[in-house]
Formats: structure tokens, C-alpha cells, sequence
């Protein structure tokens, strides 16, 4: 037996009565039953208490949210376009092009999440708050993650542009900081209010250094005294050297003009330049990189990823992705202070850090609640052809996996499971198998739906489904007594066996009531009447019947005659032919007087014949 | 992750045996030793009680529903020796049909694979197995196979319908040419596998692995591939997988999923035949994935308990629960099964994974590369020597 890495989660079916009992199990196509039951009683009449409950148990509930619906159809969108677009696009267009696939994925996320958030503050209930605002937290932390493994492997931003992108990441993500800012500023006295410095220090950590002089300026002019201190930071800050988006400066370049610069925060520092003014004596120590400063900031940080950019930015603003898993885990360690261990978030954010693909994946795997990231995060970075590098044992077949997985979960859903067709689709070795045995398990309802799932099995020659669905249909028409509707399906299935049954239903109904039902159907058969015997026989039939209505009695009663010698028609429908021939014997048509005649003597040799079946029939009493 | 949980109050007045999802999840049949056979809607978490199906004279131990394509179709069998088939005609569930040929307790049914038609599999602890097909009309033919267990047999299951050689579509009206094959387990701790042959049964193969009663066998829903899998459980607490590599069907080899601390009653696979359900002796149902290596491991727990099955998140920033862990994941633990020594090392190169050795492999490597370093010294040492 494997072992896992973590105990299989136990699920806990409430039950009320402590006495040894067993659990009888049984699989639903979408649910599983549960039921208490205690094997082995063999006897009969056990008595004593027992269990009269079962308890269907349901997972992957997140497709019933209706706030979540925007998710999964957009994002299915998003999914076909990439399994769509241009392979052939090499280098930097196909980067930009999977790229802005990864943006599209976050605003959708972003879509919900608003959506998500709207819900949550509009409704009375508490307990659906609550659940809403779950949601809110579980769709931001995806949003998260998602946007740092795009900046580390979608983009593969490399050392410069790196930091620029995980500050904007941070900026992005920290959002209880804006309160803080316009609460400042939009008061009468800025530099005055309780909060300014905390605002300051805020944009200093996130490197926004023209809105932290912006906002120094301020304090300047409500402080005359501290004009040249201000003077020195507020240049100190101009002049900070970041590094650059496009091919303006190399590296070395930029690591130079730094170096300089720091040396020159460290002499205005040492020299006493701020000692009068605390606030801004750590923010120049903050500019210097000091490490136990940025963390005296902890609480305006608020997370340890926070301080790991802070720190890259003002220590080593050139760092090469490689280099990121080394400080990432001294930031942790610094910023938790063993206080408390890493949350499920926080492990997976390191495993991105360390580059560890396939660890980010199997976390988020553990820790979401349903496939749709994993699935969809999976397929974008199978198409960035980083899983095919990496020496997994599976390399694509994970991204096949968590599909698989996605998509079965849709099917359990009344609409949703439209979206898992093309899913299916796009998994190359096990898609068409598992989309047969998933599809066939919709429930037919109606007619419509029926013919919904019977055009994708068509579009996919799936025709053991398509023979299977027509059949289940023709049989709930007969059931319900559509006959027309039963006919045509079971022409469409190509049953010719249960083609005849509904024949004969048709028949028997004529012989009861004298007429058809269903005409339309039965007049449009074409060479679909060719099906079965008994079907040809109620085709041309009506064929009769309708020419004798059209006073065509010379070719309808060619056609009796044909019916009557072509042994079709089945005995027990004998004596209605006869019956209808008879007429036909009392026409009298001017032309072709002499094949009457035989045609006649035919018909009355045939009537003996009938009345001998007739005889014997009614001899054995049928 | 919280599982949402219906209870359907099925008001049987005695222990329920067992229960099954229709086709489609939308309708749910119990059955009891109260000789009762019900029927339920459980559409949208809902229930409504349709039938209440009396006929059997003893505890009723299974139910089975039989494809859509044929109608509603259900058939139960009961410690009375009796099969029933019933029938939803008009609205109304009626018996259709009564088999009265075997000598006791009746144990098991299993509707064949509908492309072979309407068939039915019940076995019996008089140790035959009979096959009712309906043939039309209202009739149904019986074949049996006398002594298929000896002592009794105590489940049967049909293997998916596969065409041999290639799907070709057949011109309409005409029945392909399939092998038709099931299952069946015995109280004389045997698997076996039976064929039709020219219109007659024959045992095809016998499993042997287990060392008391088989109490169930469940044949696993085909994905397409060439491997045949068997699902077998027993009283002496294992539980085997059997898998069968050529079309043929004659090799067939067992593999140990777990050897439990009690009898083991059921075993049944998911309908993409991804994961197997165990339900044992211990209270509880295990769910069983195969990983990559074709190992197996314990995905999930489903327990009775006394409620608590809430769990709040304890911060409200990005709250993530746990969820199951897939077995696929295992797949570092490359062949090593039982492999307790080893250890764990990691180079510090770019996109490198922590490759996990043994320590026989770790001295190997070890001491290859103390050669290697022995000898460059060895040869800069000489080198230096002949400068000097």
C-alpha cells in the first residue's frame, strides 16, 4: 500500500445510535449512499433497534453557487481560446499571448470575486454573509497565487523587471492600506492626523516614492524646522535608482548607480543628518535596508511576502529569480518569528517562491475545495511547456488528470456539464472514454435535452450512446403513450426490433378506432420505412388509405393487392385488409377492365384463403 | 471541505441491506430485512416515498436497477430463495416476474451490460447461479449453472460489454458478436470467471488468493483499455485487484490492496473506475485510488459519528481547507514499497526536485565518487611529483 503525505481525511456521517453497526455503501453517478446496516445478519426478524435512515452524501458543491457560475463559463471560454490559439507563434509572441491568457483568467477571478463581494454585503442572512465572505478570501488568495506564479513562470520575469512586478503584486494585494491613505489625506490637516507617518511609512515599503514625498512635502511646509532634513530624504528618495522595463541600463549598470547611492544614504545616516527626527531617521534606515527597521513595520506590512519584497527592494533590487527561495524563507522566519507555523497559504506562496511547480500545484490540490484552479493553473503552464521540462514521472498526464477531475465534477450539474464536454475534448487519452461514461448519465428530461446530449454524441460519433439515448427515449414515449415520438426514436436508434412493437401499437389503435394517429410521421417515412417488415407494412398502409381518400382506387387497390402477396402483413391484420378490399370490388373504373377482372378472381381466391386463417384462428381461440 | 449530507428517512422497520442509485441519481431503491423493497424520488435533495413493494417472504439483500433503455426496471432477491423482477407500468410499480429455481437464500443480482440485452445474474447459497434473460412478451428464459461455488456463492458481477477486435458499426438490426462474461465469488474462497459459449455457461478461470468466504466481486467499468480489472473481498479481511493484461482473458494476476482487521462485505468501483469503495467490518468505507506505479492508497475515510461535521475557518484572511489527497501524488516513492531507510537529498541546482535514494544506493554512489576524488588527487599528486 502507498502511503500519502497527509492521513485521508476522514468524513464523518452523523449518526445517532452507538451500537456496532456497518456502513453499506453504494455510488450514485454523482453522490454516494450511505446507509447503516450490520452485514452478516443472516437470520431473519433481528429485531432491536435499528436504523430506518440513508444519507446521501454530496461533494464538489461549489457548482450550485450561483456566484461562482461567471467563473466556470468564463473561464471555460478563456480555456478553449488557449487549447485553440496559435502554437506556432515562437519567443516573445507566444509569451505575451500566454501571458495575457493568465490576466484574462485573474479579472475573471476578480469579476466574481466583486460579484462575490456585492452578494455578501447585500444579504440579510448571516449565514450566507459568512459564506459569501468566505468565498471572497478563498477567490483572493486564488487571485494571489495566481498572479505571482504568472510573474515567476508565465512571464519568467528575470532580475530587474522581477522586482518591479512583485511590487506591483504587492501593492495589488494589500488593500487595507488605501482606507488608511484616504482617510489621511482627506483630512483638514494632513500631516497632522494620527495616521499620516504610518501612511508614509506604507509607501515607502511598497517603494511609492513619489507619493511618500508627495505627502512629506506636507509635514515640510506645516514644519519649518525640519525643511532641510526634509530637503535631504525627499532626495535622497528622487533620486533612489529602480530598475528599468525597458533596455535603458544593464544590470551592472543599475547595481552601480545603487551602490553609490546607498553608500550615500549611509553617510547622511552616520552623520546624524534625521537623529532629530525618528520617523524620518527609519525611513532612511528603512532606504538603507535595515532589516530589524522594515520589521518594526510589521503590522502596516501585515504578511511575511510583503516584507520579503520591501527587502529585496531596498537590498538587493537586482535579484535573480534563482535567488528568490533563499530570502523568501529567512522573510518567513523573520516576519513569523516562530509564532506561529506557516498557513496552508503561506507553504503554498513558498513553493512558488522556490520554484516548485509541482508542489504549488499539489498544495492548492489539497487546500481548494474544488478542481477548477488547479485544473485551469495546470493547463496554462502545461502550454508554457514548463511541465514537459520538469523530470516528473507524468509530465502531461497532470494536466490531463486535473482536467479529468474538472470535468467530471461538471457533470453532476443540470447545465454546467456543457462546459465539461469540451473539457473532455481537450484531453487526448482518456477524454473520449470518460465523456462516454458521463454523458450517458444525464437525465434525459425533455425532448430538448435529449437532443442536446444526442448532437454532441453525434458531433463525436459516439454511437453506442447515440443508439443507447434514442433508445431510452423511444421507451419513455411508449411509456407515456406518444406513439409518434416513440417511432421516430426508435428509428433514429435503428432498433428494428422496437420499431416493430410501435408498429403494431399503431396498428392494433387503427383496428381499435378506425384511423391514425400520428399521419404526419407515418407519411414522411421515406426509406427509413425500410427499418423493419412491420414498419414497411404500416407505411405503405397508410399509403392505401391515402390514395383511396384521393379516389385513386386503381393504384390503391394495386397496393392492397401488393400488401396482401408481399407477406408482410401480419396475420392477426388479415381480415381488415379484406375488409377494406371489399370496396374497392364495388368501383367500377372504365380503364383496364380486363386485369380487373384477374385482379378479381385473385382477390376472391384470396378471400377464401382469409377466411380458412380466420376459421383456424378462431378454432384455437385466439 | 464540507460534504453535504441528505438524510432520506426510509421508515423500514427493520435493517436496511442495501440501497442503489438509479441511472441517472434521480430515483433511490432500498431494501430490508422488514421484506420490503421501496423506491424514493430524491430529486433536489428531496424525498418521496413512490413504492412500497411487498412479495418477498424474508429479509430482501439486494436491488438492482436495470437500464433505462428497457423501462424502470428493478430486481431484488431475498433470503425466501425468490427473485423479483418489478416493473413501472402506467405510473404504477407492478411484479413482473417471479423465479422460484433456486434451493435457498438468494444473494445476489446483477443486470448485465444492456448492449447483451435484458439479463439478470442471482446467486444463490444452494451454490448455483442462474441467468434470466427476457426474451419478450413477458417471458423470460432460464439457464443455470449448478454447483458454480460449492457451499454457496455470494456475489456476482458482469464484465463491460467490449466487442472483440474492432468496433466497426454494425448494419442496424444485426447484434455484434460479444464475449459475454461476469464475475462470481463463493464460499469456497474462489473468484471465478464464466464464458458463454455456444449458448452455454462455461467457468473460464479460477481466482485463488483468498483464504475464506468471498463476499463480493465487483468487475471495474472499462476506460478503454486493454487491461481487464476485478475487485475481490473476503472474510479473511483482504482485499485483492485483479488484473488481466491480454484480451484473452487468461492470465490473470492478484494484487493485495490492503489486509484489513475484519470481514470485508463489499467492494464497488466509482463509475469512471477510478476509485474502489471498501466497506468492512470496522465501521467505516474506505475509498482506494491507484497511483502511477500501480500502488494503491487510501484516499478518503467515510465514518459513522456523532455529528460535528461543521468546520468554521478560523481567520477570515484567505481561508483554505483541506481537502482529499489524491494518491497520484505519492510517485517519489519509486518502487521503494516497504522501503523504510530512505533518505531524502536535494541539490541546489535550478528546477531540481528532491530525488529520493536508498541508502544502498546512497553508499554506492558514495563510494564511486571517493574513487573518482582518489584518483584525480592521485594523479595531480603524481603530476607535481614528475614536475619537481
Amino acid at each position: 500500500m502507498e502511503e500519502l503525505d497527509a492521513e485521508p481525511p476522514l468524513t464523518v456521517v452523523p449518526g445517532a445510535d452507538p451500537s456496532a453497526r456497518q456502513l453499506c455503501f453504494a455510488w450514485g453517478p454523482a453522490e454516494v449512499l450511505v446507509c447503516e446496516t450490520l452485514f452478516g445478519s443472516r437470520g431473519t426478524g433481528e429485531g432491536g433497534p435499528s436504523s430506518s435512515r440513508l444519507f446521501v452524501v454530496r461533494r464538489d458543491q461549489d457548482i450550485y453557487i450561483q456566484t461562482l457560475r461567471k467563473l466556470f463559463n468564463e473561464s471555460h471560454g478563456i480555456f478553449i481560446g488557449l487549447q485553440r490559439s496559435e502554437e506556432e507563434l515562437a519567443g516573445k509572441s507566444r509569451k505575451a499571448q500566454l501571458v495575457q491568457v493568465s490576466k484574462n483568467y485573474r479579472s475573471v477571478i476578480r469579476a466574481c470575486m466583486e460579484d462575490m463581494h456585492q452578494a455578501a454585503i447585500s444579504t440579510r442572512d448571516p449565514a450566507l454573509h459568512s459564506q459569501y465572505s468566505t468565498q471572497v478570501s478563498i477567490l483572493s488568495a486564488m487571485e494571489l497565487i495566481w498572479n505571482l506564479c504568472e510573474i515567476l513562470f508565465v512571464e519568467a520575469a528575470a532580475a530587474g523587471p522581477l522586482l518591479l512586478r512583485l511590487l506591483d503584486w504587492v501593492r495589488l494585494h494589500v488593500c487595507d492600506v488605501d482606507n488608511m491613505v484616504r482617510e489621511v489625506l482627506s483630512s483638514e490637516n494632513p500631516s497632522k492626523h494620527e495616521l499620516f507617518w504610518n501612511v508614509v511609512d506604507i509607501f515607502v515599503l511598497q517603494g511609492r516614492m513619489d507619493e511618500a514625498r508627495h505627502l512629506l512635502s506636507k509635514e515640510a511646509s506645516a514644519n519649518p524646522t525640519s525643511v532641510n532634513m526634509y530637503k535631504i530624504l525627499d532626495d535622497l528618495m528622487k533620486k533612489m535608482p529602480v530598475p528599468s522595463l525597458g533596455n535603458t541600463q544593464t544590470l551592472t549598470e543599475m547595481e552601480l548607480k545603487w551602490q553609490h547611492w546607498h553608500e550615500e544614504c549611509q553617510r547622511y545616516l552616520q552623520d546624524g543628518t534625521f537623529a532629530s527626527n525618528s520617523h524620518m531617521e527609519s525611513i532612511c534606515k528603512i532606504l538603507l535596508g535595515d532589516e530589524d527597521a522594515i520589521l518594526e513595520k510589521k503590522e502596516l506590512m501585515t504578511t511575511w511576502y510583503h516584507f520579503l519584497v520591501t527587502r529585496l527592494l531596498y537590498s538587493h533590487p537586482t535579484v535573480k529569480p534563482m535567488e528568490l527561495r533563499f530570502y523568501a524563507q529567512s522573510s518567513m522566519d523573520l516576519f513569523l518569528g516562530g509564532e506561529s507555523g506557516p498557513e496552508p497559504l503561506d507553504t503554498i506562496l513558498m513553493a512558488a517562491f522556490e520554484f516548485e511547480m509541482h508542489q504549488v500545484i499539489k498544495e492548492c490540490s489539497i487546500a481548494l475545495s474544488n478542481w477548477w484552479f488547479v485544473a485551469h493553473l495546470t493547463d496554462l503552464l502545461d502550454h508554457c511547456k514548463l511541465l514537459q521540462s520538469h523530470n516528473l514521472y507524468f509530465g502531461s498526464n497532470m494536466r490531463e488528470f486535473l482536467l479529468l477531475e474538472y470535468a467530471s465534477g461538471l457533470f453532476s450539474h443540470h447545465s454546467l456539464w456543457q462546459l465539461g464536454v469540451d473539457y473532455f475534448d481537450h484531453c487526448p487519452e482518456y477524454g473520449r472514454v470518460y465523456l462516454e461514461l458521463h454523458i450517458e448519465r444525464i437525465p434525459l428530461n425533455t425532448e430538448q435535452k435529449a437532443l442536446k446530449v444526442l448532437r454532441i454524441c453525434e458531433q463525436r460519433q459516439m454511437h453506442e450512446q447515440v443508439r443507447s439515448i434514442c433508445k431510452i427515449m423511444a421507451m419513455k414515449a411508449l411509456r407515456n403513450n406518444r406513439l409518434g415520438s416513440a417511432l421516430s426514436w426508435s428509428i433514429r436508434a435503428k432498433d428494428a426490433a422496437f420499431a416493430t412493437l410501435i408498429s403494431d401499437r399503431f396498428l392494433k389503435d387503427y383496428c381499435e378506432r378506425g384511423c391514425f394517429s400520428d399521419l404526419d410521421l407515418i407519411d414522411n417515412l421515406g426509406p427509413s420505412m425500410l427499418l423493419s417488415d412491420r414498419l414497411t407494412f404500416l407505411g405503405k398502409y397508410r399509403e392505401f388509405h391515402r390514395l383511396y381518400g384521393e379516389k385513386r382506387f386503381s393504384e390503391a387497390a394495386k397496393l392492397l393487392l401488393m400488401l396482401m402477396t408481399a407477406h408482410i402483413a401480419p396475420c392477426s391484420f388479415w381480415m381488415t385488409l379484406l375488409t377494406d378490399a371489399l370496396p374497392l370490388l364495388e368501383q367500377k373504373e372504365d380503364d383496364d377492365v380486363e386485369t380487373m377482372k384477374v385482379e378479381m378472381l385473385r382477390l376472391a381466391l384470396a378471400r377464401n384463403l382469409a377466411r380458412v386463417i380466420v376459421k383456424e384462428g378462431t378454432l384455437e381461440g385466439s | 471541505m464540507v460534504s453535504v449530507i441528505n438524510t432520506v428517512d426510509t421508515s423500514h422497520e427493520d435493517m436496511i441491506h442495501d440501497a442503489q442509485m438509479d441511472y441517472y441519481g434521480t430515483r433511490l431503491a432500498t431494501c430490508s430485512s422488514d421484506r420490503s423493497v421501496k423506491i424514493f424520488d430524491v430529486r433536489n435533495g428531496g424525498q418521496i416515498l413512490i413504492a412500497d413493494l411487498r412479495g418477498h417472504e424474508g429479509p430482501v439483500w439486494q436491488v438492482a436497477w436495470a437500464h433505462p433503455m428497457y423501462g424502470n426496471i428493478l430486481a431484488s432477491c431475498s433470503y425466501d430463495r425468490k427473485v423479483i423482477i418489478w416493473k413501472e407500468e402506467n405510473g404504477t410499480w407492478e411484479k413482473t416476474y417471479e423465479y422460484t429455481g433456486h434451493d435457498s437464500s438468494v444473494n445476489s443480482v446483477c443486470w448485465a451490460p444492456h448492449d447483451y440485452g435484458l439479463i439478470l445474474a442471482c446467486g444463490s447459497s444452494d451454490g448455483a447461479i442462474s441467468l434470466l434473460s427476457y426474451t419478450g412478451d413477458g417471458q423470460w428464459e432460464v439457464k443455470k449453472i449448478s454447483n458454480a461455488h460449492t457451499i454457496g456463492c455470494n456475489a456476482v458481477s458482469w464484465a463491460p460489454a467490449v466487442v472483440p477486435g474492432s468496433l466497426i458499426e454494425q448494419p442496424s438490426g444485426q447484434k455484434p458478436n460479444y464475449i459475454k462474461r461476469f464475475a462470481s465469488g463463493g464460499c469456497d474462497n474462489l473468484v471465478k470467471i464464466w464464458k458463454e459459449e455456444d449458448g452455454q455457461w462455461k467457468e473460464e478461470q479460477k481466482l485463488e488468493a483468498h483464504s475464506d468466504w468471498v463476499r463480493d466481486v465487483a468487475w471495474a467499468p472499462s476506460i478503454g483499455l486493454p487491461t481487464s480489472t476485478i475487485a475481490s473481498c473476503s472474510q479473511d479481511g483482504r482485499v485483492f485487484i485483479w488484473t488481466c493484461d491480454d484480451a484473452s482473458g487468461n492470465s490473470w494476476s492478484p494484487k493485495l490492496l490492503h489486509k484489513f482487521n475484519d470481514v470485508v462485505w463489499h467492494v464497488s468501483w466509482s463509475i469512471t473506475a477510478n476509485i474502489l469503495a471498501v466497506s468492512g467490518g470496522d465501521n467505516k468505507v474506505t475509498l482506494w485510488k491507484e497511483s502511477v506505479d500501480g500502488l494503491w492508497a487510501c484516499i478518503s475515510d467515510v465514518n459513522k459519528g456523532q455529528g460535528g461535521q461543521q468546520r468554521y475557518p478560523k481567520n477570515p484572511t484567505a481561508q483554505l481547507h483541506r481537502r482529499d489527497t489524491e494518491g497520484f501524488w505519492e510517485t517519489d516513492e519509486a518502487g521503494a514499497e516497504d522501503d523504510r531507510s530512505s533518505i531524502e537529498i536535494k541539490f541546489n541546482v535550478p528546477f531540481e526536485i528532491g530525488v529520493k535514494i536508498t541508502e544502498e544506493e546512497y553508499q554506492e554512489y558514495g563510494q564511486a565518487l571517493e574513487k573518482m576524488l582518489g584518483d584525480m588527487l592521485e594523479e595531480t599528486a603524481k603530476e607535481t611529483q614528475m614536475r619537481n
